[in-house]
């Protein structure tokens, strides 16, 4: 059974699009396979489309003044609200849903991996191999923050290491194990500097990893420390 | 162009006091949608543009701070609700819900080409639009029990939702709740206590 979820402040950043593409990424892995989780982002989502989108009061008299009055002060704005529309209406209704829906793999010692659909757009990078790791990096080009595809082999591990910044892992196949417990398929982990750990696996498994140096990170987890005033309100 | 443009803001703010004396409905917005859907109304569309368009450009303005790509999550998000109204189920969801995404994705797009170079559009990946509608569909328990949550907190008074919103959705401790609504630790205490009887009561949950 899956037991490690995404903290809420995680799913707030997610349904606003306010997480890179990996973080955000390995939540749609995790809320697949996890119920409650795809159903608060459902829930999250609603409100956040209501906060944002839904009350009156936003675009009373006020705003418009404000925003619109502003535009006439700035030559090089232009907000032509008819060219617009004329020009959105001159454009085709798109009646066919082309949707691809071949899944990207990975190759890892011979052995033909699925990866999840959310990763059908990604690139991924060479495979790699140290003993009984092997690893591809998902090329997303987002500077500090690396992601990976990880395998580790029956009876493989990790030395132990500690987290210089954060690391999230998604399992998504087999399982395995660090001295704070047993994983299965669909868990998302965080880790951070404060844990030390030795992941091992005693029947293989396949991860999808985020690691991102501190730096980045804290101040997206930062950002949070305010929530009331930008989730709320 | 001035007179132009300040005719426009005259046109659209117009609009919207107009519609301030009589709130616009989630119904208006869906027979909008359909409309556009069925028949490609212009002026339903109209209708549409001048609702969601200024917020959505007041909120991408804040998010890019660049009035130019600003300007283009209004006209991206805008072309999709043009060409995929036909897509919206009002049995799935809100029509603020349905735009929100559409919103939501076409800045998370715009943002990823800014800051990785990267025009590989993985928004519709990461949060697809239909399958999000099916899913919603599905009757879980949970979710009707968050559903309903959500919904009773909205009859509480102002003070009492701060709290139990804070304590509901963020996590917070009381203490970190009362740091962030400038109150003393007791009065957070009391008015969360209050919040949770009158859910209790709101929700039919026995007091054990
Ligand atoms: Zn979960």
């Amino acid at each position: 059974m899956i037991n490690h979820h995404p903290k809420i402040d995680l799913l707030i950043q997610h349904v606003n699009g306010e997480l890179p593409a990996s973080i955000s990424a390995g939540i749609k892995i995790h809320s697949d396979l996890c119920t409650k989780c795809n159903n608060q982002i459902i829930e999250l989502t609603k409100h956040a489309a209501k906060t944002c989108l839904g009350s009156q009061e936003l675009d009373s008299q006020e705003f418009a003044a404000e925003s619109f009055a502003a535009q006439d002060h700035d030559e090089e704005y232009n907000f032509d609200a008819q060219s617009m529309i004329n020009n959105i209406t001159e454009m085709q209704a798109e009646t066919e849903l082309n949707i691809d829906e071949t899944p990207l793999s990975v190759t890892f010692r011979g052995v033909e991996y699925d990866l999840p659909n959310v990763m059908k757009h990604m690139s991924l990078g060479k495979p790699a191999q140290i003993g009984k790791l092997s690893r591809s990096r998902i090329l997303l080009d987002e500077g500090h923050i690396h992601s990976s595809l990880l395998r580790i082999e029956a009876g493989g591990s990790i030395p132990e290491h500690t987290h210089k910044g954060y690391e999230i892992t998604l399992l998504l196949e087999g399982s395995f194990k660090d001295d704070m417990g047993e994983y299965v398929a669909g868990d998302f982990i965080v880790l951070d500097g404060k844990h030390q750990h030795q992941p091992m696996s005693e029947l293989g498994c396949l991860c999808y990893t985020v690691v991102s140096d501190s730096l980045h990170f804290t101040q997206g987890i930062n950002k949070l420390l305010n929530p009331i005033g930008s989730f709320i309100y | 162009m001035q007179v132009v443009q300040s005719n426009l803001s005259n046109k659209i703010t117009g609009h919207i006091i107009s519609s301030m004396h009589s709130p616009i409905q989630n119904t208006d917005i869906c027979s909008w949608l359909h409309a556009v859907a069925k028949s490609r109304d212009k002026s339903a569309f109209t209708q549409l543009f001048h609702f969601f368009a200024p917020k959505i450009l007041k909120i991408s303005q804040s998010k890019l701070s660049n009035k130019t790509l600003a300007n283009e999550v209004v006209q991206e998000t805008m072309s999709n609700v043009w060409k995929k109204a036909h897509l919206f189920d009002d049995a799935k969801g809100a029509p603020t819900t349905w735009i929100f995404t559409i919103m939501r994705n076409v800045t998370f797009d715009i943002l990823r080409k800014l800051q990785s170079n990267k025009e590989d559009n993985l928004s519709d990946d990461i949060w697809p639009m239909i399958e999000m509608a099916e899913v919603e569909h599905e009757p879980f328990s949970d979710h009707l029990e968050q559903k309903q949550i959500l919904s009773v907190i909205d009859k509480l008074p102002q003070n009492q939702q701060e709290v139990i919103k804070g304590f509901y959705f963020m996590e917070m401790s009381q203490d970190q709740l009362a740091v962030h609504l400038d109150l003393p630790v007791g009065t957070v205490k009391s008015r969360l206590r209050l919040a949770l009887i009158k859910l209790r009561g709101l929700l039919g949950v026995n007091n054990d």
